[in-house]
């Protein structure tokens, strides 16, 4: 279904002196330097997948969307999606495809939806029966009704999402890109939005490409992931085998009574019999704040809450999943350790 | 056709609602326009006054009234929000939700704001030109309305109009460059005042000067309609003028395109 090959995006930047006789300067005079935001990338989707696209900020998701949506051209490089280049007859390859961007809305900031809805009806054409069943299939998992009569301005970021992801389904699209989908949303509705996205992928067959930096996305979405960072694949594989391999890492944050408790902290020694390897334990303490991180492998979090809380009183105290970020961390770590093989 | 106009109809609709939506601001923004006309009423007053002659270079003081509000009212059929609206959209990437859509680029633009138009029509445009003739019936006391002279304007309205928005669009096209338009429209906008003869008619221009900016695409911004409008133009130079526009929309039109499928494979969206 989506076929892409040693995409390239390569960006020509200003660079920017500091200060105020740098911006002076920079007015008659800039630097430039290009900079690979996408830098040889290859990947495949099949029909029906739902496909985990990550990264720390920065690392090109987005860029590659845009090519793939075909806002973007690529400096080099392929993508086929559906049959078709996205950058070769715009019009006709976005009729079959949706998307949404987080941070955008696609709807008309002045129009009651229901007005948008139907304007988008008239540019996608679709047909009147097919339009109403599609409309009572988003209303019911996506429950637009409370404020479908609202302008899109007066919609909370959470009702704006729903209705966005509702505008790039209208016309059943055959592929569905979603750039940062939850992004700012409370539980509640990251868990609407999520069911809705499932049950559309289960029930139209739609191909989902899906952009995140929220785990709990990934694994309630996605079999199959693609990692990048800095322009470049770093992952491509099962989701299952990533968690296995990197993400036993936990991070535990409190805040202690008083700042000399901490000193009776010994981790080092306290799990010096886990066998512990480079990285599975770091500790960190800033005043009375301390961050420790460990691997759930070598130590389980209960052996972690025991010995912490028996050695120190603490105020607050929070186990936190790794994020993305950590496991890409982790990854580089293995990556090194493994020779290079993933 | 038919699939056309239901494809970008629903974006003068929108254009209709985004209007009304700010109804303060839309009243705020006449009443500022109708004391500009004034002022400018007063300041011709004294220059007719220090002249001492009851014409200057073939207008009397009636004709400059008609020419001022007449000028305005044109303006508010021909001035296109394209470089403004294709810029902001460059400079905050928002560019990227029109170019998701299956339709095409200045289409929606150009529907959209025709929405505005139509409203700006019969809210402000007829009852205001609908005065300037009752005024010119009290001063001459006879009815001066032909409605073929009317059709001609309007048909070189639409003509100004389709020039002004492919302009604009070139120029905001620009942002594509630039990545952001402010300091330029401000530049472009006193320019234009100047050069479309609509601060002070060309007629008053030296007539080198004059000849040369009657050449020149900008008068059939707001000029050309207007002398068409208070019968200036003898038969055969107003279809001399109406010619020029029309070859100017084409140019314009075409240079939009390219600028676009250039600026189309630059686009870096700005902000995530």
């Amino acid at each position: 279904m989506i076929q892409v090959e040693n995409l390239q995006k390569y960006f020509k930047k200003t660079v920017k002196q500091p200060g105020f006789m740098g911006s002076v300067k920079s007015i008659f005079h800039s630097e430039k330097e290009t900079v690979k935001a996408v830098d040889d990338i290859s990947f495949h989707v099949d029909k029906g997948e739902i496909l985990g696209f990550i990264g720390p900020n920065g690392a090109g998701k987005s860029t590659v969307i845009k090519m793939l949506t075909g806002i973007l051209t690529p400096t080099a490089g392929n993508c086929i999606i559906n049959g078709q280049n996205p950058q070769k007859n715009r019009k006709k390859y976005v009729k079959e495809i949706g998307v949404v961007f987080g941070q955008r809305t696609q709807l008309w900031w002045d129009l009651p939806l229901t007005e948008t809805y139907a304007v988008l009806r008239e540019i996608y054409e679709v047909d009147e029966a097919k339009f109403t069943k599609q409309m009572e299939f988003l209303n019911e998992v996506l429950e637009l009704q409370p404020f479908i009569n609202s302008p899109v301005r007066t919609l909370s970021l959470g009702q704006r999402m729903r209705a966005d992801i509702a505008a790039s389904l209208l016309h059943n699209p055959k592929v569905l890109f979603l750039d940062e989908p939850t992004i700012g949303l409370d539980v509640v509705v990251k868990d609407n939005i999520r069911r809705a996205i499932s049950k559309i992928n289960r029930e139209e067959g739609t191909t989902v490409i899906l952009t995140t930096h929220d785990l709990e996305d990934i694994s309630s979405l996605c079999k199959r992931i693609v990692m990048i960072d800095h322009g470049k694949k770093v992952y491509d594989g099962s989701l299952y085998n990533l968690k296995q391999k990197y993400g036993q890492m936990r991070e535990l944050n409190f805040e202690a009574a008083d700042e000399n408790s901490i000193l009776a902290l010994d981790y080092e020694n306290a799990f010096a019999s886990n066998g512990l390897g480079e990285g599975d334990l770091t500790f960190k303490a800033d005043g009375t704040m301390v961050t420790v991180a460990f691997n759930t492998d070598k130590i389980s979090v209960e052996q972690m809450l025991n010995y912490t809380l028996g050695t120190v009183h603490v105020k607050d105290i929070n186990v936190k999943d790794a994020d993305i970020e950590e496991i890409i961390r982790r990854l580089y770590k293995g990556d090194a350790e493994h020779g290079g093989s993933i | 056709m038919r699939k056309f106009l239901k494809t970008y109809l629903p974006f003068t609709r929108a254009g209709i609602h985004g209007a009304t939506a700010y109804r303060a601001n839309f009243i705020a923004w006449f009443i500022g326009d109708i004391m500009y006309c004034f002022v400018m009423y007063y300041v011709w007053r004294a220059v007719f006054a220090s002249s001492g002659s009851s014409t200057f270079n073939g207008f009397s003081m009636t004709d400059m009234v008609v020419f001022l509000f007449v000028t305005n009212l044109t303006g508010y059929l021909t001035e296109s929000d394209g470089s403004f609206a294709v810029g902001e959209e460059v400079r905050d990437g928002n560019i990227a939700m029109r170019l998701i859509k299956p339709v095409s680029f200045d289409m929606t633009f150009l529907f959209n704001e025709l929405g505005q138009k139509s409203l700006t029509f019969t809210l402000i445009f007829v009852p205001m030109l609908a005065g300037v003739e009752i005024y010119k019936y009290f001063t001459y006391g006879r009815v001066m309305f032909s409605i073929g002279t009317f059709a001609l304007y309007m048909l070189s309205v639409a003509m100004s109009y389709m020039f002004s928005f492919y302009m604009n669009v070139c120029f905001g096209f620009m942002a594509f460059f630039l990545k952001n338009l402010w300091g330029f429209n401000i530049l472009k906008s006193s320019i234009l005042r100047f050069l479309s003869g609509s601060v002070i008619p060309l007629a008053f221009m030296p007539d080198t000067l004059r000849s040369v900016m009657e050449w020149l695409p900008f008068s059939s911004l707001s000029y050309t309609p207007v002398m068409i409008y208070m019968g200036k133009y003898s038969g055969q130079e107003a279809a001399l003028r109406l010619m020029l526009q029309f070859v100017w929309v084409i140019g314009f039109y075409i240079i939009s395109k390219i600028i676009l499928s250039a600026a189309l494979k630059h686009v870096t969206v700005q902000g995530g």
